[in-house]
């Protein structure tokens, strides 16, 4: 393995037969330096050897005429994660992990320098011991993928696997997930498993795992706990409920929205509060209304039908609605418009051809149904507060009341992907799985 | 004080690694204020952390230790001093490249050589003292050397990297950290292990602080400082060995004078120990076995037992035989084995421990008790005994750390992270295991930083190195070489330097007033805290002819906050100065005729408004007026 060297140095060492990982001396004008020789970063210059010092640290030689490598040894033994048998606790409630990759399952690669994913869950829990106190924990080893990698299919699998684990008698679910699209899941996973009977909770790390500072540790405590001792029957998000580690907030799976880049409490409610507040000894601190566990061995069932024709169109100044042509064009059956304001498009503006009405009209009457949103994000959008939205209404364009433009946008695709037509057009603003409510209160502003 | 031939004997080795804060306007991987200004705390966040495996899947001992007593992090956040990067919310920003630019030029000042890329390193710290659980550091320069009196001294390694947290306060559960000092850039200049003498081991670190502080960046005609000054700003770990003992290493010096006091109590600490190890093994010494003896001290009279019995607590003891009188044997002023068994309950949370070696009654143990314990743990004349009393899980802890070091008493000096008790005793106490290496990973947050010739060279062009400077200084002041050699090897170098590019006043002055008389002040106890461009206004008014040379002292010592209070200050003590004219009407004043009559009778009364010069040259050379 000779990771990213020019074809010069990289045919040198072969030559010489030393690999990534050896240790060498390299001879050049500055000195002689002995070191492990490392791999070198995927960017910048390749023409630079990198050694691991004694004392751990790397440093850069260029190669250059004259310089001079020797091996000096072998690669030592790779180190593997010690082999975790998860013991079996009668008195535990037995509750399954669905492993599928992200941040939470990243460790950094000592030979490429880089992070990687886990492909063994296993060594995720090596690091968390407290977990075996918890709970029984099965884990299912479903994908290693990056959030921003996940498509429809991803959330199919993970509801198959979901229902088949609820059906064979599980107690709750962790899924651990990356965390960039981690709120659009659990907006598919909240449509599409029917009649669910447990805790489903979904978490992710915004620091990958082989740092001490991950926040990876209290957020899979945390969710272990809601997944064993809540008696919560819905899809959530578990993670950090302010910058400081110790309490989580689980966020019904229809409210989540990452809202920070990096901050390890990116996750906020929108237009809701949480469910509940967990910390992690295990106490619970329920904040809101919820669907409880109810009593009976219903089966839960998988809705895995997802319509990948659906847009999200966001408008804006200067936006142009040509776009709907396309879709129209592409034969699209859902497009969900992020509106400004209460649900606005530009409608009468000053260059007329960037009136958005006509087209909306045009897909609408083609067949697509058209939801309208806000990019707002907080608060509700209204079809009848000014004669601009009224003219939208007037499309046969559907408002989404507070639902979220992601969610609506996953809602349509599954409403399309289970239901007809008529019966998908009739549901897109009525409340299925807690996407839509009736009041909107007053603390569920930017809630801390 | 022993002379080189004993330190050859005993097989001294000795290392200097000294920290330097840069002066540079932001930090190393972000843009927050990193010029240590008084700001304003605005939140603060809990964290917890783990120690995970090291880049050779090793847990390092140091930081399984830390990690393994469970305490939880405080961060106080200050509004221009702390970022979401500081408290590990958000990745690095690009390198601060003012920061690696003065790496360069002071790792040329030590004839160290610069790899030809830089790779941003983490190095893992679970004391907590980072957000992120790791500091990132980098190798800046290597294979450097200085020369003091024609010895070399190698300087191995010069490293960039972020400076940790301030402590403000710890307990057995939480320890809080300001994160405004965090991130500021730093440099470490290692040492070789040749220094073969404690002092020499002083003139090394004065030296090193000497090229840290005199390498500067020109700017304009002005030579721009690199490095912060002020307490704190520069900090000495040293790194001693003896024959058949260990490497130790005590860290976080800030006073360059004690840094011989301390090597010198570190070598008799680690010869003591060698002795005690080799009494301990001819006496066939053991740790016994923890043994719970609650029950058997449930009516002591010693107070402090009876009140932790009261709460629910327990005594755990351990038998010493072969330790009676070594437990007690002092290794420095006031430190004894016990106290470094002591150190290690400690990091328990329990307040120390007791041994047999003390005198027992002062506790308010009776004779009585005492030799149940003894019979209890089945001792004899030589043996001895220690006991610690907390609540259970806490107690447990202390004991289990307490033989642990115990039982090194007869294998090895522990190699280990000291802190420094008292600087002028010299004494160190025990802080953590010694790292080892295997903390390090790449930071791959950051790009390695490649240097061409190019940009070394034009670095390299505007530094003004050690030599120019002092040949500036020592023309400046007029040749005077006692006087600039004092202030080159002064930490009033910069405060110097900085009035002196700015005000009229004469520069002899400015030195003279700054070595002798604020030092004068400042071993008198007072902490002088002015405001550099304040410093600038006091000295103007020198050649305004308001204030005399001893004027300048009496404003100094006030510390005035602005130039209003100067003249605040000028007024309330009268300190005006009195010249010209208005001392001719003086001498008038008098009547008397003798000079050195008129010299007395003005200057008794007038001591700190009248020029002595002034008035001598007025007075003219002759004895009658």
């Amino acid at each position: 393995m000779l990771f990213m060297y020019n074809e010069e140095i990289a045919s040198l060492f072969t030559n010489l037969e030393i690999r990534v990982g050896d240790r060498v001396k390299v001879t050049s004008a500055d000195g002689t330096f002995e070191g492990i020789l490392m791999p070198r970063a995927e960017v910048g210059r390749n023409d630079i050897i990198v050694i691991k010092r004694t004392d751990g640290y790397n440093m850069g030689i260029r190669y250059a005429k004259g310089i001079k490598i020797e091996k000096v040894s072998g690669t030592k033994g790779a180190f593997s994660f010690p082999k975790v048998e998860m013991s079996h606790d009668r008195s535990l409630k037995t509750i399954n992990m669905l492993y599928t990759g992200g941040t939470i399952g990243s460790k950094i690669d000592y030979v490429t320098g880089g992070v990687y994913m886990l492909t063994k869950p296993e060594e995720l829990l090596a690091e968390v011991p407290e977990l075996h106190g918890i709970a029984n924990m099965e884990i299912s080893n479903l994908m290693s993928i990056a959030s921003e990698d996940m498509t429809y299919k991803e959330w199919i699998r993970i509801a198959q696997e979901a229902a088949a684990v609820l059906n064979k008698g599980s107690e709750g679910i962790v899924i651990t997930h990356g965390t960039d699209t981690m709120h659009y899941t659990a907006a598919a996973l909240s449509f599409m498993l029917e009649g669910v009977n447990a805790p489903v909770v979904l978490t992710g790390a915004q620091r990958s795992s082989d740092r001490g500072s991950s926040d990876a540790f209290s957020n899979l405590i945390c969710s272990s706990h809601i997944a064993t001792k809540s008696n919560i029957a819905e899809v959530g998000i578990c993670m950090h409920s302010t910058s400081s580690d110790g309490q989580n907030i689980f966020i019904r799976g229809t409210k989540a929205r990452k809202m920070h880049t990096s901050r390890r409490d990116a996750f906020r409610p929108i237009n809701s509060v949480p469910i509940c507040k967990v910390d992690t000894k295990g106490k619970i601190e329920y904040t809101s209304d919820y669907r409880h566990v109810g009593k009976g061995s219903k089966k839960v069932k998988a809705l895995t039908g997802f319509e990948p024709k659906v847009a999200l169109v966001k408008v804006h100044p200067n936006s142009n609605p040509d776009i709907i042509d396309y879709y129209i064009g592409m034969g699209y059956k859902g497009i969900v418009i992020e509106g400004t304001g209460l649900g606005h498009v530009p409608t009468s503006p000053s260059i007329k051809e960037l009136s958005w009405i006509g087209q909306i009209r045009k897909a609408v009457d083609s067949g697509i149904i058209v939801g309208v949103t806000s990019q707002c994000l907080y608060g509700r959008v209204h079809e009848n507060v000014y004669r601009n939205l009224r003219l939208l209404r007037g499309t046969g364009a559907i408002f989404c009341e507070d639902m979220m433009p992601e969610v609506a946008y996953v809602k349509l695709g599954f409403l399309l992907g289970n239901y007809n037509k008529k019966k998908a057009q009739e549901m897109l603003n009525v409340n299925i799985a807690g996407e839509i409510t009736q009041r909107t209160r007053f603390d569920e502003f930017e809630v801390e | 004080m022993h002379d080189s031939d004993y330190y050859r004997k005993i097989g001294f080795k000795c290392g200097l690694e000294i920290h330097q804060r840069l002066a540079t306007e932001h930090k190393l991987f972000c843009s927050c204020d990193a010029g240590m200004k008084p700001d304003t705390k605005i939140a603060t966040v809990e964290r917890r952390q783990r120690a995970v495996a090291g880049e050779l899947g090793m847990m390092d001992r140091s930081t399984s230790f830390e990690s393994s007593r469970g305490r939880g992090f405080v961060y106080n956040i200050f509004e221009n001093s702390t970022c979401l990067v500081d408290i590990d919310e958000e990745p690095p920003h690009d390198v601060n490249g003012d920061a690696v630019e003065t790496g360069i030029r002071l790792s040329s000042a030590f004839n160290a050589k610069v790899p030809d890329e830089i790779e941003p390193m983490r190095k893992e710290v679970v004391d907590g003292s980072d957000p992120s659980a790791f500091q990132r550091s980098m190798l800046i320069g290597h294979d450097g050397h200085i020369e003091i009196d024609g010895k070399k001294y190698s300087i191995t390694s010069i490293f960039l990297e972020e400076e940790s947290s301030g402590i403000e306060s710890s307990n057995n559960e939480t320890v809080t950290y300001n994160v405004d000092r965090l991130g500021v850039p730093l440099i470490e200049v290692d040492t070789a292990p040749d220094i073969r003498t404690p002092s020499e081991a002083r003139s090394v670190a004065l030296r090193i602080g000497q090229l840290l502080r005199l390498t500067g960046k020109r700017d304009g005609d002005c030579a721009k400082y690199l490095v912060q000054r002020g307490i704190g700003s520069i900090r000495q770990d040293v790194n001693v060995s003896i024959e058949g003992g260990t490497r130790v290493e005590v860290k976080g010096l800030q006073e360059i004078g004690s840094v011989d006091i301390i090597i010198e109590n570190e070598v008799e600490r680690q010869m003591k120990l060698l002795e005690i190890k080799k009494a301990l093994l001819a006496r066939k010494a053991q740790v016994g076995a923890v043994q719970d003896i609650t029950k058997l001290l449930s009516r002591s009279g010693a107070k402090m037992i009876s009140e932790t019995l009261k709460n629910g607590g327990v005594v755990l003891a351990a038998g010493l035989p072969g330790f009676a009188g070594f437990i007690g044997y002092e290794i420095g002023a006031n430190r004894r084995l016990g106290s470094e068994i002591s150190d290690y309950a400690k990091m328990s949370g329990v307040k120390g421990i007791i041994h047999s070696d003390e005198d027992l009654a002062k506790y308010g143990f009776s004779e009585g008790e005492i030799e149940s314990v003894r019979k209890e743990l089945k001792l004899g004349k030589d043996d001895a005994f220690m006991l610690v009393t907390a609540q259970k899980d806490m107690c447990e802890k202390a004991i289990t750390l307490a033989t642990y070091r115990a039982r090194m008493a007869m294998s090895e000096v522990p190699p280990e992270t000291r802190a420094v008790l008292d600087a002028e005793k010299g004494t160190t106490k025990f802080m953590r295991p010694l790292p080892g290496g295997s903390r390090m990973y790449p930071e791959t947050d950051a790009k390695p930083i490649v240097v061409e010739h190019a940009y070394r060279k034009k670095i390299l062009d505007d530094t003004i190195f050690a030599q120019e400077r002092i040949a500036k200084i020592r023309e400046e002041l007029g040749g005077n070489l006692q006087i600039a050699d004092q202030l080159i090897g002064s930490p009033k170098l910069q405060i110097y330097e900085y009035i002196a590019s700015r005000s009229k006043c004469d520069k002899l002055v400015v030195a003279a007033t700054l070595l002798e008389r604020m030092k004068e002040l400042e071993r008198g106890g007072l902490r002088i805290d002015i405001d550099d461009d304040v410093m600038v206004e006091i000295f103007d008014k020198y050649p305004e002819g308001r204030l005399t040379k001893a004027g300048i002292v009496e404003v100094i010592k006030e510390m005035p906050k602005s130039e209003k209070e100067i003249e605040s200050v000028l007024k309330k003590k009268s300190l005006e100065r009195i010249s010209g004219n208005k001392l001719k009407e003086l001498i008038k004043e008098t009547g008397m005729k003798g000079r050195e009559d008129v010299i007395r009778a003005i200057m008794s009364k007038y001591r700190l408004n009248v020029d002595g010069e002034e008035l001598s040259i007025m007075l003219g050379g002759k004895n009658e007026i």
